[in-house]
């Protein structure tokens, strides 16, 4: 029943009383972690978080962050180092006794169960509520956390409607609520739209004045950090290579840390020599999984040789544009021709068959099958091509050479061809799915996502890999969420939002505000 | 035609309770497709000790605790050992055909007891599942533990990082799913058809499972439900009460499973999913694998 | 877990090699049969004895050997019925009614031959047992074809449809062969009529020759998953469904494919058991305890791992312990149903040990 004062909250109360600004609130000491065969994570990590500040942890994938964040959370447990927690040794052998107390988490991918209200997430596994909900006082008290941190939040809206941000906003509520004094936040604006992120940001600044220590965690979004941390700490490969005060730093010096060498931020493209249109879509309207309107009459017409940027925020619908041209979603209206033929009724194999190529950004669940073998994956899209199969029969020494050439060219790391695909990297596993839809030259290619959780040297590699497919004439649809890498890439840019694309801007006109401002909130370049 | 529709709700009791089991066990993301392997041996270990030792609570007991039993079986297969759900359902289904064919056939024929008395025509049973249907619904709904099986139904991970332990919840939910089935095999056995023969359960294990995904996972509409199937099955043993002469008695007898096929199209096709398809427990089938 | 010094840990397999997994197989079949071995202490007779007896019988008494071989060519067609589907990962436990169709449009084409009258209607065997044969298999592919269609159409679970369609066809041959149904044997006995003598299959040394259709299919569908682009997409739908629908697949055209394969291979067991088997060339009275034996195939291919040609070997084994079991049964004063509580015992071992298919244990020092 609510009301009942239980040993979870007096844990947190009681520990967490007077706690002075500036105040260390958690050092991590000495914090090592390895995993079977041989690979070190974390390589005697020290860290500390104090009252009233943020304290960004700044890695690329792989440099040990997420394991760190586990550690943190109780979801891992470490080999060597201690935590302390006002100078208390602690040890959490599970998330709850990191929740009890009082380290909060913010996830990337939301951890909150979308089929229920906002107010169940916040409820669920909260100490008070046992037996019969009190559904009332909970959500008064839920309401006033909400209001002082300066969210507007449905309690009874399903999480599954909300935005992103609504969705960050529960989470951080849900971890307050729950008594977090510490919070960690995994990439905490990656999918925010620039209000957002502007909410965000307040909303963190009122913790800190509440005696709260934020930690967020930032693969390479680098001017978040100038926004807001007042220190920074560098990982790579699993070792702290530095902790700075932000104000004493600059973006070169960070990329520089990360990935321990000078980087330069572009790739240089080519210029364009536009051929004959290749795809031309027309007021093309769809729905999503939940019926909902997905792509609202949108057009384009794309030529070969020619980069269509797609720029915005998660769920805006580019992913049903990736799949309404690659023939896996209907189009309710509109039409969709290729090469001046209408697909628009097309079937998937057709389109293949017809010469376009789609790279999902689920690679692992569509991509790929993970008890294949890379043969078997390459297969995925050479099954029905006459040249590999004959009388029903597979061509396998074909394909098997097929496969070796993709590993060769696109420098797959593997001990063999034989392997199944689940026991590549996630960068690997990428390229073996570019490089076998690439491997078709098709003269359309969708990249959905391409470089999404690639460090940053299998990113370059893959951003190379579609700019040579634009230099060999084929057109290219890039969808992505990182405006640099629009920009980098494009010869045209689709911002989208809410199923449209707001205006189509021609690369060299286009600038990061513009487009920035577009994605967010629908604004045309007239009344920018 | 009194005699017809209290026999109606005699057999939609047994669809229930089974059926009202499987739905808590479902809810909780764990899917057992061999509620009629549990029901078997509910049925056949039930009407064994019933038989030999003249008492009705003893054979209720040994159904509910080998279907308790059958259900631990099922979480630790799937749960701990993380076995495919399906295998592992399909492994206690044929476990149960299998035994309980052997072991039964020794006692075919009658119970040969007085029968268990009833109220106003009904068995006292059938009161009681209408009475589990609101506590399950109002638990499911309303309070914490509800909560927990809903999360850890919908989003294992997410529960794990609330606090809540997944492993605990769903054996608590497989536990409870076998045992309502095992105490609904024996109520089939002792009191609606309380002759022992081979396979007499007809696959009304197999129907409850197909209740389940009728329901939308409801309780309340689970229960509409096994009413409509436990009057079709009457019907079909009865045809002559509305169409007499129509079909032969064989034909009549594959209504009932004819319905239960047409309904679970009903269910899948697009219409149907777009406006009441939401309420599947996303993780259903699914091993909780910790990352 | 820690033990005396020791650390257990489990750990996910990434792979398995091909041997590990026929060594689990072979391991979860061994502790199934011992476990069995209760079931035999239990009706108070020894284990060792026992087994020595069933298998004396199934393989060592010509006539027994004969018994086996006609079982081994039932289990491994029910076997294949029921693997086919399970490669594209759908479950056919539906080879029961695609077994009772077949059988009534088998026996539909003897009838429609005037073959009912009397057993010494001399109808040509090679115009006729093709034509059955092809019938039975149309008959089964069709019953199958029903739940592959509605899967592939509505994704509607196939496990409760082939369920319900048992039963369907269980109650029509019933209707069929009962109660002056067109099928009824004009003796009254509630049971199919006879199969005219001069349709009955030519045998090998005593055993059908549905014995060449079934290893001949053996290499057919171990081709069929090894090399050809059908098998391929089946496989690719039951290990990423996802996947194979991105890559172009027809994904409904495949769940019906291999429902129709599955029960036309499950009519041709039809045909097998109710026309060609020496001793019973008719719908039996009791054929449902035949039916509810295909429930086997469901072991045998789990064993197998949904491997055409492994299936032989695991299949002829249960053949023999069915048959010889039977003659247990009789032998040494046990109940009717012995080989069915053989395959509850190992169907629930085998599930216990595809535990090790996924993951490992490891012992080593904490």
């Amino acid at each position: 029943m609510f009301g009942r004062r239980t040993p979870a909250n007096d844990l947190a109360d009681e520990f967490w009383a007077n706690v002075q600004p500036g105040e260390v609130l958690l050092r991590a000491q000495g914090i090592t972690k390895r995993f079977p065969g041989g690979v070190v994570a974390n390589d005697h990590i020290d860290f500390e978080i104090r009252a009233q500040e943020v304290h960004a942890l700044l890695g690329e994938n792989g440099a040990g962050k997420t394991t760190l964040m586990s550690i943190l959370f109780g979801l891992l447990q470490p080999d060597e180092g201690e935590i302390y927690l006002r100078g208390h040794p602690v040890r959490f052998s599970s998330p709850q006794d990191a929740i009890r107390y009082g380290i909060g988490m913010v996830h990337q991918h939301r951890k909150l169960v979308p089929a229920h209200t906002v107010l169940e997430n916040i409820l669920l596994g909260h100490p008070k509520a046992r037996g019969v909900l009190n559904v009332r006082e909970a959500a008064e008290e839920v309401a006033a956390i909400a209001e002082m941190y300066g969210f507007n939040l449905d309690l009874y809206a399903r999480v599954w409607q909300l935005t992103e941000g609504e969705k960050q906003a529960v989470e951080i509520v849900k971890a307050l609520y729950r008594g977090a004094h510490i919070l960690i936040m995994d990439e905490p604006t990656s999918a925010l739209t620039p209000v957002e992120t502007d909410r965000l940001l307040e909303a963190i600044e009122r913790m800190t004045a509440n005696n709260l220590g934020v930690v967020p965690f930032i693969t390479h979004k680098m001017p978040i950090i100038f926004r807001i941390s007042d220190r920074v700490t560098i990982l790579r490969r699993g070792r702290v290579v530095a902790t700075l005060p932000t104000r004493d730093t600059n973006e070169r010096e960070l990329a520089q840390l990360l990935v321990g060498r000078e980087v330069l931020f572009d790739i240089q493209k080519p210029p364009a020599t536009p051929g004959d249109v290749v795809v031309e879509v027309e007021h093309v309207t769809a729905r999503n999984d939940k019926g909902g309107l997905a792509l609202n009459d949108v057009s384009f017409s794309l030529r070969a040789g020619q980069v269509l940027g797609v720029a915005g925020v998660a769920g805006n619908g580019q992913h049903e544009l990736a799949e309404v041209l690659a023939g896996l979603r209907p189009v309710e209206h509109g039409r969709i021709r290729f090469l001046g033929r209408d697909i628009t009724t097309a079937s998937v194999l057709e389109r293949w068959q017809l010469g376009i190529g789609y790279t999902p950004a689920e690679r692992t669940e569509v991509g790929s099958i993970g008890d294949f073998t890379l043969v078997e994956n390459v297969t995925l899209n050479y099954f029905w091509d006459e040249r590999y199969v004959q009388n029903g029969l597979l061509n396998e020494k074909k394909l098997r050479a097929l496969t070796e050439s993709i590993i060769e060219t696109y420098q797959v790391v593997t001990p063999s061809p034989d392997v199944k695909a689940k026991t590549l990297s996630g960068g690997n596993l990428q390229k073996v799915i570019m490089g076998r839809v690439l491997s078709r030259q098709p003269k359309l290619v969708i990249a959905n996502l391409p470089a999404q959780g690639l460090d940053i040297g299998a990113t370059e590699f893959v951003q190379r890999r579609l700019l040579d497919a634009r230099a060999a004439g084929a057109a290219v649809i890039l969808i992505s969420e990182d405006l640099d890498e629009i920009l980098m890439l494009s010869d045209i840019i689709a911002p989208m939002y809410e199923g449209r694309i707001v205006q189509l801007i021609p690369a060299e006109q286009a600038d990061k505000e513009t487009i920035g401002a577009m994605i967010a909130g629908g604004r045309t370049r007239a009344n920018a | 035609m009194l005699a017809f529709f209290l026999r109606s709700l005699e057999a939609a009791m047994i669809f229930t309770f089974a059926g009202v089991g499987e739905l808590v066990d479902q809810r909780g993301g764990v899917l057992n497709v061999g509620v009629e392997g549990i029901m078997l041996f509910g049925a056949t270990l039930g009407f064994i000790v019933t038989k030999t030792t003249g008492s009705y609570t003893l054979g209720f007991v040994v159904g509910v605790l080998v279907g308790a039993l059958l259900g631990l079986l099922h979480a630790f297969f799937s749960v701990t050992l993380r076995v495919d759900q399906v295998v592992s359902g399909m492994g206690i289904w044929i476990f149960g055909f299998g035994i309980t064919t052997y072991i039964g056939s020794a006692y075919t024929g009658p119970l040969g007891l007085e029968r268990l008395p009833t109220i106003g025509g009904l068995s006292p049973f059938f009161f009681v599942a209408v009475a589990l249907v609101g506590v399950v619904w109002f638990v499911l709904d309303k309070t914490s533990w509800g909560l927990a099986v809903r999360s850890v139904g919908e989003a294992p991970d997410v529960a794990d990082v609330s606090g809540i332990s997944v492993t605990r919840i769903r054996y608590a939910c497989t536990i409870f799913g076998g045992a309502l089935a095992g105490f609904a095999g024996a109520l089939y056995a002792l009191y609606y058809n309380p002759v022992w023969n081979y396979n007499f359960l007809m696959g009304w294990g197999f129907i409850a499972l197909a209740l389940v995904f009728f329901s939308m996972w409801n309780p309340i509409l689970l229960l509409g439900g096994a009413i409509l199937f436990g009057t079709l099955w009457q019907l079909s043993l009865n045809p002559e009460l509305l169409l007499p002469g129509l079909f032969s008695r064989y034909i009549w007898r594959t209504v009932p499973f004819i319905v239960t096929i047409l309904v679970l199209v009903l269910i899948s096709t697009d219409w149907f999913r777009s406006r009441w398809g939401g309420a599947r427990p996303q993780a259903l089938g699914e091993p909780y694998v910790k990352e | 877990m820690t033990l005396t010094g020791y650390r257990i840990r489990v750990v996910r397999r990434a792979t398995l090699p091909a041997w590990e997994a026929a060594l689990f197989s072979l391991l979860a079949l061994v502790v199934g049969l011992f476990l069995f071995g209760f079931v035999f202490i239990f009706a108070d007779a020894s284990p060792q004895q026992a087994y020595r007896e069933i298998f004396r019988y199934a393989f060592f008494n010509p006539n027994g050997l004969r018994l086996s071989l006609s079982r081994f060519i039932f289990l491994t067609l029910c076997t294949y019925a029921f693997i086919v589907p399970l490669r594209a990962g759908e479950w056919n436990i539906g080879m029961t009614g695609q077994l009772y169709i077949g059988a009534l449009t088998g026996y539909g084409v003897v009838y429609l031959f005037g073959g009912k009258t009397s057993p010494n209607v001399p109808l040509s065997p090679w115009v006729v047992l093709p034509l059955m044969i092809g019938a039975s298999m149309l008959g089964g592919a069709l019953w199958g074809g029903i739940a592959g269609w509605l899967k592939g159409r509505w994704d509607v679970n196939e496990i409760v449809v082939t369920m319900m369609l048992n039963f369907i066809a269980f109650w029509i041959v019933s209707h069929t062969i009962k109660d002056g149904g067109i099928f009824m044997n004009p003796g009254g006995r509630g049971e199919g009529f006879t199969l005219p003598t001069s349709l009955r299959a030519p045998l090998i040394g005593g055993v059908p020759f549905t014995i060449l259709l079934v290893l001949g299919l053996a290499f057919g569908i171990d081709l069929l998953f090894r090399r050809t682009s059908l098998g391929y997409q089946i496989r690719a739908v039951g290990l990423g469904p996802k996947a194979a629908r991105y890559a172009g697949v027809n994904v409904p055209r495949i769940s019906l494919v291999v429902f129709l394969l599955g029960g036309a291979i499950a009519g041709l067991a039809a045909y097998h058991y109710f026309a060609a088997v020496p001793g019973v060339y008719k719908i039996a009275r009791d054929y449902n305890t035949i039916g509810d034996l295909a429930f086997f195939g469901i072991i045998c291919g789990l064993i197998a791992q949904g491997n055409a040609l492994a299936t032989l070997p695991v299949a002829l084994l249960f053949g023999g312990l069915s048959i010889g079991g039977r003659f247990a049964q009789g032998k040494l004063h046990l109940g009717f149903g012995v080989d069915y509580a053989l395959m509850g015992v190992l169907m629930i071992i085998l599930v216990a040990f595809q535990f090790f298919y996924r993951y490992r244990l490891i012992v080593d020092r904490a």
